[in-house]
């Protein structure tokens, strides 16, 4: 029995044990927490910041950090609402395009980001939150500080038309989620990433291109912020600079308190899927029983501090900047 | 001349050209009014500069500079019809205590500088949600004037915010420079691991940095408080990055041990002179940010030390 319940087994199940505890305290507190419709609402929450935490995961699992999100999701968030309208307007028409160009730029953004991380040999916390800075910028510069609405009755179905009792966006996103396990789990380029978060001076003598490995992590979360990008226009149907606001803060959060070390080469796109409804159920179940909602920013911090000590194996770290 | 023997005197040198250079674009520049006015502009963000200086001197960074800053200019707003002149006593301990809390996290709890400060930032956040409200909270002003009116007025001609800047930034200097304090936080920045060895108590200088760069960034959001005459939780956002950029392109690097307070001081110099110089070539503000977020990654290119780096991450 001793041995079933090993720190790593612990560590392993802990992220679900803690979904399942918040599940059960919110209903006893508040009944109206367990029903479809509540559900449907933590999962439109969910949805755009699960695919940006998605993208971060990859980067985090190899043992670096991109905190450029808040600014990719708004430049592909307004690039798209400018493409889409300048082609037409509606999905029936030519502005579908505005889509995979969306997910261009995105992917674009995060090769850069990479390129500057990589080539320059800056740490990519840096690089990206400088890089994230740009982006915010470059958004503002687009719209003049405009907000752009984007009233097709077709996009928005993402979020009017509902299969189970969930709208389609929710359905996209695990679309998404399973394309990304996929990446993770039966790609060359997703054992690279374990590989390089692992040890990546083994990695680097083992013959990987390691450079190549981290900026192609970077343009693939690129890819990623961009879906969560067009997911979140989807659930408002504004896009603005400040599209991308607030989601640096939760997507870490979640990644990290999903189970993925912030050290790299453990965890995946599971755990930050748990991550992700974790920390959406706790913001939706503070609200339902009666919390304001300022607390979530001041909960967050607690809980990521939590999470990264609970993760830390003390015994192998001897410092940390 | 290699570029490393001119590299510690680039930050002074790029502050004369500009200078120079938006000098002759716009004579107006030069004027001795224009300058002072434009230097007490930038004595808020100087301040949070010189916290973040501590904090990038050891090797690490505080994220949570402009969080507790926003927190600051709440706290000051409703400590002030109370306690008076010990409401900026009140706002720098609580700056403090966060500070040291970022400390504490990231050297007894090994969680990153990055991420204990971001997160210490959100609990700020909330903090500053909570007691303001979430609105904006205005000083009474004829209280504002008879307590703190001294930070805005102007001593023969001089704005005393530039006094108060000068003495914060003798005090750092004097700190960084004449005690065995700042001698450590440069042992720590040279190289965590020899420090440790030559039995310096590494954790504890490291958790005093940060509640230095803490209790900065408490006074930076004081005295805007005190300039704009009231607070909320989001007064002061638009801070973190041009602080970041101005400890950098003065000369203090990523990975720590060199620059520090004076460096700072040109670089929030450096700072103040492009964003003037955008006014006059009639650059749009709303791309500050973009070219801030350019130069911060020229900056960092430039100053860091890959030595430091075995591997960058």
């Amino acid at each position: 029995m001793s041995n079933v319940l090993t720190r790593d087994v612990l560590i392993k199940w802990a992220p679900l044990i803690v979904l399942l505890v918040l599940v059960l305290f919110f209903t006893a507190m508040e009944p109206r927490f367990f029903s479809l419709r509540n559900f449907a609402r933590i999962g439109i929450s969910s949805a755009p910041a699960l695919m940006v935490a998605i993208g971060v995961t990859f980067i985090i699992i190899m043992g670096s950090i991109d905190l450029s999100m808040e600014g990719t999701v708004s430049v592909c968030a307004v690039v798209f609402a400018f493409a889409f309208i300048a082609l037409g307007g509606t999905l029936a028409s030519w502005a579908w395009l505005a889509i995979p160009l969306a997910l261009l730029v995105g992917g674009a953004i995060g090769l850069v980001n990479g390129l500057v991380h990589v080539l320059l040999k800056i740490p990519s916390f840096m690089a990206s939150l400088a890089m994230g800075f740009v982006g915010t910028g470059f958004a503002l510069l687009l719209t003049g500080g405009d907000r752009i609405r984007v009233e097709d009755d077709l996009f928005r179905s993402l979020l009017t038309e509902r299969w189970f009792g969930f709208p389609i966006m929710c359905y996209v996103a695990l679309l998404f989620l399973l394309i990304a396990w996929f990446i993770q789990s039966r790609t060359t380029l997703g054992r690279n990433f374990y590989a390089v978060g692992g040890g990546e001076e083994l990695a680097h003598a083992s013959g990987l291109n390691v450079n190549r490995v981290r900026i192609m992590g970077f343009a693939l979360a690129g890819v990623f912020y961009a879906v969560g990008a067009l997911l979140a226009v989807g659930r408002i149907g504004i896009a603005e600079t400040a599209t991308g606001s607030n989601f640096m803060f939760v997507s870490i959060t979640s990644v990290v308190v999903g189970g993925t070390a912030l050290w790299g080469g453990i965890g995946g796109v599971w755990n930050t899927l748990i991550g992700v409804l974790i920390v959406n159920v706790i913001n939706n179940g503070m609200v339902v029983i009666g919390l304001p909602g300022y607390v979530q920013d001041g909960v967050l911090g607690i809980l990521v501090i939590a999470a990264v000590v609970l993760s830390t194996d003390r015994k192998s770290v001897t410092f940390v900047k | 001349m290699s570029f490393e023997r001119i590299k510690p005197h680039l930050p002074w040198i790029t502050l004369l050209v500009l200078v120079l250079v938006v000098g002759a674009a716009d004579s107006n520049f030069l004027r001795p009014s224009n300058l002072i006015s434009m230097a007490a502009d930038i004595v808020p963000l100087f301040i949070m500069a010189l916290g973040m200086t501590f904090a990038i001197y050891i090797g690490g960074i505080d994220l949570s500079a402009q969080s507790v800053a926003n927190m600051t200019t709440v706290v000051a707003t409703i400590a002030l019809p109370t306690f008076g002149i010990g409401a900026a006593l009140i706002c720098i301990l609580a700056g403090v205590v966060l500070g040291g809390v970022s400390g504490f996290v990231t050297t007894r709890l090994f969680v990153p500088s990055f991420i204990s400060t971001l997160a210490v930032g959100g609990i700020a956040f909330s903090a500053a949600q909570y007691m303001s409200g979430q609105r904006a909270l205005f000083m009474d002003a004829s209280l504002r004037d008879s307590t703190f009116g001294w930070m805005t007025g102007s001593l023969a001609g001089i704005p005393s915010e530039l006094f108060i800047a000068a003495a914060l930034v003798l005090g750092a200097w004097f700190l960084q420079s004449r005690t065995t304090f700042g001698r450590a936080l440069k042992a720590v920045g040279a190289g965590e691991p020899a420090a440790v060895a030559s039995g310096l108590n590494v954790n504890r200088i490291k958790i005093m940095a940060f509640a230095l760069s803490g209790g900065l960034a408490a006074i930076a959001g004081l005295l805007f408080a005190v300039k704009l005459s009231g607070g909320s939780p989001t007064l002061a956002n638009g801070f973190l990055l041009p602080a970041i950029v101005a400890v950098l392109v003065g000369g203090t690097p990523l990975t720590g041990g060199v620059g520090g307070v004076i460096n700072t001081l040109i670089g929030t110099l450096i700072v103040a002179v492009i964003r003037s110089s955008m006014l006059y070539f009639e650059v749009d503000a709303t791309q500050q940010q973009m070219v801030f977020g350019l130069i911060l990654i020229v900056a960092i290119a430039l100053t860091i030390d890959r030595t430091k780096l075995r591997v960058v991450k």
